[in-house]
């Protein structure tokens, strides 16, 4: 057992229970979610997401955690989405061999994206996006823990891509499902 | 879904506590930045002296399980030769195993495994299916074993190390080479070492055709920076040897051709450059420096997996003769693969592989016997 380990299963039961929070039971979400969270861990579906997904990043983590209270938060919204979904279009095709330049090593040695995360702290401070620069400063400090390799890992994962994916395509379906109503 | 911009204004205080802890977990996480030192350069193992003898002994592996292969020989500190290799489940009930064994005094010892698919699944809290393609390298007091765990979805590194000769393993940790989980590595040939104490270790992605990559790892198996090495095609397990303190040769095979690919790096693994493909006539894949200073590949020669031969080059490389074959056989069983190349405290060559699908080969021999007389 190590720390990352541990990490990648918890989160990965925490991360279930906040899919589970996404069903409309009402006042018994919470309830829903913790009780899902608990299933996911003892009945072996955090370790076969954990073994499909890989750990998930902390970002990922924190908005789930974010969507578990009884007033949930869900501070990624469909331009954020959108900004992720395109910067993963081209970050992961060039990282798994698409040309001769790779960003994910860029995160083993990251003095570059952490001047890139300082400008992006002063866009999201002067947006007065504090949630998001609060998930930025969780991030930071799960680096500085040294469980994380890769600062990308703490960043964005496979599993947070796709929740974008479902943000923008429930966007576009919703707005689909208006232009067919007018 | 909720939308944080319709929610009431945060209070002062919290603003700027979120700016301040953004700021401090920043210098947090510079702080944690690992050195910018250069490239250490390779650490080149003294050569010792081959014995004047031939072939010195040869054998089976003790017998686990129904099924091994993928054997990797790593000489230990003190001169021993070990080896690591996978058994795989044949039948219900059964699960993969990485075993474990050392030769000592002309004979191996009983073998134990080091990892099971339920072990591995239990360190790494994940599933895990399969385990394949053991890698054994000793550096300084430390055995490091890499190999691959499958599980739901595809295939990753994972690292143990042991400080007691292969005693006893810690805990496995996942190697963090891909952004991907589940991306299908390839981890087939022992990493160099370095002069700082950490490794080179040579692996290939083989997605989008497939290419070779690089890892430095710290001592603890931690990936510090990684490389690219750039071939005129596709190009899967890289087999580097180090020529000097900072070149060092890479060969590489392709997917479906014959021929090898070549990428050589000038600055100790940090960049690599793409070299000439060469064609010695089959898909040689175990690379050894031997006490003379030349280069030995094993792999197979010809067509498929029916013979197995060994090539011997020049000292950088530039130059191979014809094969000299070790084992070959025409029945549909016949398949010799896998090889792994090792060199022990006196200068002897061990060479193991998989043979027909039942087991390991041993064979143990002076450098005199590859440059004359018959198998």
């Amino acid at each position: 057992m190590n720390a990352l380990s541990a990490y990648g299963l918890l989160a990965h039961g925490l991360i279930f229970g906040a899919l589970a929070s996404l069903l409309p039971l009402g006042m018994l979400r919470p309830k829903a979610a913790l009780t899902a969270t608990a299933i996911a861990l003892i009945a072996g579906i955090a370790p076969i997401m954990h073994a499909v997904f890989g750990t998930p990043s902390v970002t990922l983590l924190v908005l789930a955690v974010l969507h578990l209270p009884t007033r949930p938060l869900a501070p990624l919204g469909y331009r954020g989405a959108l900004g992720l979904l395109v910067f993963a279009a081209l970050f992961y095709p060039a990282a798994l061999g698409w040309g001769s330049f790779d960003p994910y090593a860029l995160g083993y040695r990251p003095l570059l994206l952490l001047c890139l995360l300082a400008l992006a702290g002063g866009f999201l401070w002067w947006r007065r996006h504090y949630l998001w620069l609060t998930i930025l400063a969780v991030d930071l400090a799960a680096y500085a823990s040294g469980v994380f390799n890769n600062l990308w890992d703490v960043l964005f994962d496979p599993l947070l891509v796709l929740l974008a994916a479902a943000i923008v395509g429930r966007h576009h379906l919703l707005a689909f499902i208006a232009a067919r109503r007018r | 879904m909720h939308d944080a911009s319709s929610r009431p204004p945060l209070p002062g205080h919290l603003r700027w506590l979120a700016a301040l802890a953004f700021v401090l977990t920043l210098v947090a996480a510079g702080w944690r930045l690992p050195d910018r030192n250069t490239t250490p350069a390779f650490a080149l193992p003294p050569l010792a002296a081959s014995p004047a003898a031939g072939l010195i002994s040869q054998g089976m592996l003790p017998g686990v399980g129904s099924s091994a292969a993928s054997p990797s020989l790593a000489r230990l500190a003190d001169g021993r030769v070990a080896i690591a290799w996978r058994s795989a489940a044949t039948a219900a009930r059964q699960q993969d195993a990485i075993w474990f064994s050392v030769f000592e005094h002309g004979a191996w010892r009983q073998p134990f495994p080091v990892s099971s698919t339920e072990e591995a699944a239990g360190s790494l809290f994940a599933h895990v299916r399969q385990l394949s393609e053991p890698v054994l390298f000793q550096h300084g007091s430390a055995l490091h074993l890499w190999f691959a765990v499958s599980g739901a979805g595809g295939r990753s590194i994972v690292h143990t190390r042991s400080d007691d000769d292969g005693e006893s393993w810690q805990g496995l940790a996942r190697v963090a080479a891909s952004p991907l989980a589940n991306t299908d590595l390839r981890l087939r040939h022992p990493p160099l070492a370095m002069t700082d104490g950490s490794l080179g270790l040579p692996l290939s992605q083989t997605w989008l055709g497939g290419h070779g990559e690089w890892l430095r790892l710290d001592a603890a198996g931690k990936v510090l920076e990684k490389s690219r090495m750039p071939t005129a095609s596709a190009a899967l397990d890289p087999a580097v040897i180090a020529i000097d303190a900072r070149q060092a040769l890479a060969l590489l095979r392709h997917p479906q051709q014959a021929g090898l690919q070549l990428a050589r790096s000038d600055s100790a693994g940090e960049h690599w450059q793409g070299a000439p493909a060469i064609d010695l006539g089959g898909s040689p894949s175990a690379l050894l420096r031997l006490p003379s200073g030349r280069l030995l590949l094993a792999g197979n020669a010809g067509q498929g997996r029916g013979t197995l031969a060994v090539w011997i080059g020049s000292a950088d490389g530039s130059a191979w003769q014809a094969p000299r074959i070790i084992e070959t056989a025409a029945d549909a069983r016949a398949e010799f693969s896998e090889p792994s190349l090792a060199i022990d405290g006196d200068g002897r060559i061990h060479l193991a592989y998989a043979w027909r699908g039942e087991g390991i080969r041993h064979l143990v021999f002076g450098e005199a016997w590859l440059d004359g007389g018959q198998p």
